[in-house]
């Protein structure tokens, strides 16, 4: 561990020194990171990569994470020094797009996370031969609890905060569905991470139209590779039949169109 | 080995681990028909442990024969189909089929699955129903049969018995606990199916003592599962008397597991100079007392 920062009330970002053979992560996959030599929490938790760098031999690792539970909570009180077990990258990540010039990214709170590496390797792409061009939507309760939109560089910031404090007064998706009709299906990638309630409303929001869209989904979670069973998250086939799918595998990635039982009650 | 339910079908650990390595490999559990399981949440940790929920999901017995099965007989490792079922029918049937797939050494009976509507516990806590499950599955294949017992009953050797003289081949014991958590903040269970198996280390010193009591009650072998988190752990089954052991949730926090506790057992057999394993199998030694109560 070479920081431990707090960021935010209960929001910190952790940064880790790996080994100079760890594999670069794609944007959207996960670690599992755990506390060692534990018997409580004893479970590894995972974690998005929120930014991953390599430079002079030396890997460096950032996590932006929220204290939702014990786990959490103890992590928020390591410091510099401690050594961590890690297990990554897993998962599959969020396709990035050679044709759609456009990136429209929306977080609701920590869902920035993974986002934040996203729009880094977006960043000064070409794609349908024009130049990468992103809109980010990042969303909070409040002016206060705005993290993680450091690494948010040339791009198109649009704050939203539940208070108004800062940025649009309201929640991201209805600032997104707002700007709507400014953008084109055919050439637009729409990302997604948050609370449950906005992909619900995003879900809505996009059932008419013809856009695409990614959405990194959240799920308690004990081995990360497949094996408990403990992840899975409700999708429906083309049919409209519902299965469970592992969010640590066949995730934590998914299109929206095919996430079943999404809340929909309005953010 | 590995616990059933805790290594997936071994193409999920075998990034980590050289399956050729292990005793054996228990694959998750496996009924007629695909279940899909429960809905999520699924899963929570609880101090020193987990409560699960799965719900048996698995893809079906056939299902699995076709699309894991082959990825499994390019090893050199004795694979053992975990089965079960809703009806007393259902579990020959798989048996049968798994048997004639080829590439499998022996099946395991779960009888003591506490996630489920039908089948599992019921079957496993009355020693009569266990012992028909057995003589069904044992007329159905010609494999060693393993027998796995819930510690969710008032006296686990007397099912241990029971399946004992219904031909089992061997037990393995325990399966999780039974087991609540409630998140106080929003009065909800913490697992959607309300209750759900413990497992971990946790559950240890519980199904150490339950192997114990059964190898002095029962001639077949016992397999000790429960809680194995490190080399030492897995040691105090052997010395129990459990024949051999396989490793749940462990692997969830460790991949590799399997192998450094296989790698620790070596290591204690060298340095207590044992040439064989079985000389620290049931070895414990025990206070007379317990035996012959001092006269007064």
């Amino acid at each position: 561990m070479i920081r431990n920062l707090q960021v935010a009330p209960d929001h910190y970002l952790l940064e880790l020194r790996l080994p100079a053979e760890f594999p670069c992560p794609e944007p959207g996959q996960f670690m599992m990171v755990r506390l060692r030599g534990r018997d409580e929490p004893f479970l590894s938790r995972p974690f998005s990569v929120h930014n991953f760098r390599m430079h002079r031999g030396s890997v460096s690792l950032e996590i932006l994470y929220r204290v939702v539970g014990k786990g959490t909570l103890l992590f928020s009180r390591q410091s510099k020094g401690t050594i961590l077990g890690i297990l990554g990258p897993l998962g599959r990540p969020f396709r990035i797009s050679s044709i759609c010039p456009t990136v429209v990214l929306l977080s609701g709170g920590i869902g920035v996370a993974p986002l934040a590496y996203l729009a880094h390797r977006c960043r000064g792409r070409n794609a349908g031969g024009k130049r990468t061009s992103i809109i980010v939507y990042a969303g909070a309760r409040n002016a206060q609890s705005i993290v993680g939109i450091k690494h948010f560089e040339a791009v198109d910031l649009r704050i939203c905060t539940d208070d108004g404090s800062r940025g649009f007064h309201g929640p991201v998706t209805a600032l997104f569905e707002r700007d709507l009709c400014s953008y084109d299906p055919e050439k637009t990638m729409i990302y997604a991470c948050g609370p449950p309630a906005m992909i619900g409303s995003l879900a809505r929001i996009l059932e008419a139209t013809s856009f695409s869209c990614q959405v990194s989904m959240e799920e308690r979670m004990a081995c990360g590779v497949g094996a408990c069973l403990g992840c899975v998250t409700a999708v429906k086939d083309n049919g409209g039949r519902i299965r469970y799918e592992r969010v640590c595998r066949e995730g934590p990635v998914f299109d929206i169109r095919d996430l079943a039982g999404l809340k929909t009650d309005p953010c | 080995m590995n616990a059933s339910g805790t290594f997936g079908f071994g193409e999920e650990f075998a990034p980590f681990v050289d399956l050729n390595e292990l005793g054996a490999l228990v694959v998750k559990g496996l009924s007629w028909e695909p279940r899909q399981g429960n809905p999520p949440p699924r899963i929570i940790e609880t101090v020193g442990g987990m409560l699960n929920a799965i719900g048996l999901e698995n893809p079906g017995a056939r299902a699995f024969i076709e699309e894991k099965l082959p990825f499994l007989r390019q090893y050199d490792v004795a694979v053992i189909a975990n089965i079960f079922g809703e009806t007393l029918d259902e579990y020959p049937r798989v048996a049968e089929a798994l048997s004639r797939a080829g590439g499998i050494k022996a099946i395991e009976v779960n009888i003591s699955c506490p996630n489920v509507k039908k089948g599992g516990i019921a079957f496993g806590a009355d020693p009569d129903i266990a012992a028909e499950v057995t003589r069904q599955v044992k007329t159905a294949t010609d494999m060693p049969v393993i027998v796995k017992l819930t510690p969710n009953v008032a006296d686990i050797t007397d099912v241990a018995r029971s399946v004992e003289a219904a031909g089992a081949d061997a037990v393995s014991l325990i399966n999780t606990l039974t087991g609540m958590a409630i998140d106080v903040e929003s009065r909800t269970p913490q697992i959607q199916n309300v209750t759900g198996g413990l497992s971990g280390p946790a559950i240890r010193p519980v199904a150490l003592r339950m192997v114990w009591q059964t190898v002095k009650r029962v001639s077949i072998p016992v397999i000790g599962v429960g809680g194995i988190m490190r080399a030492e752990d897995a040691l105090e089954f052997l010395i129990a008397g459990a024949k051999a052991v396989q490793i749940g949730t462990a692997n969830f926090v460790n991949p590799q597991i399997t192998l450094e506790v296989i790698a620790g057992i070596e290591g204690y057999l060298i340095r207590h100079r044992m040439d064989d394993i079985r000389d620290l199998i049931g070895s414990l030694i025990e206070p007379d007392s317990l035996e012959h109560p001092h006269e007064p």
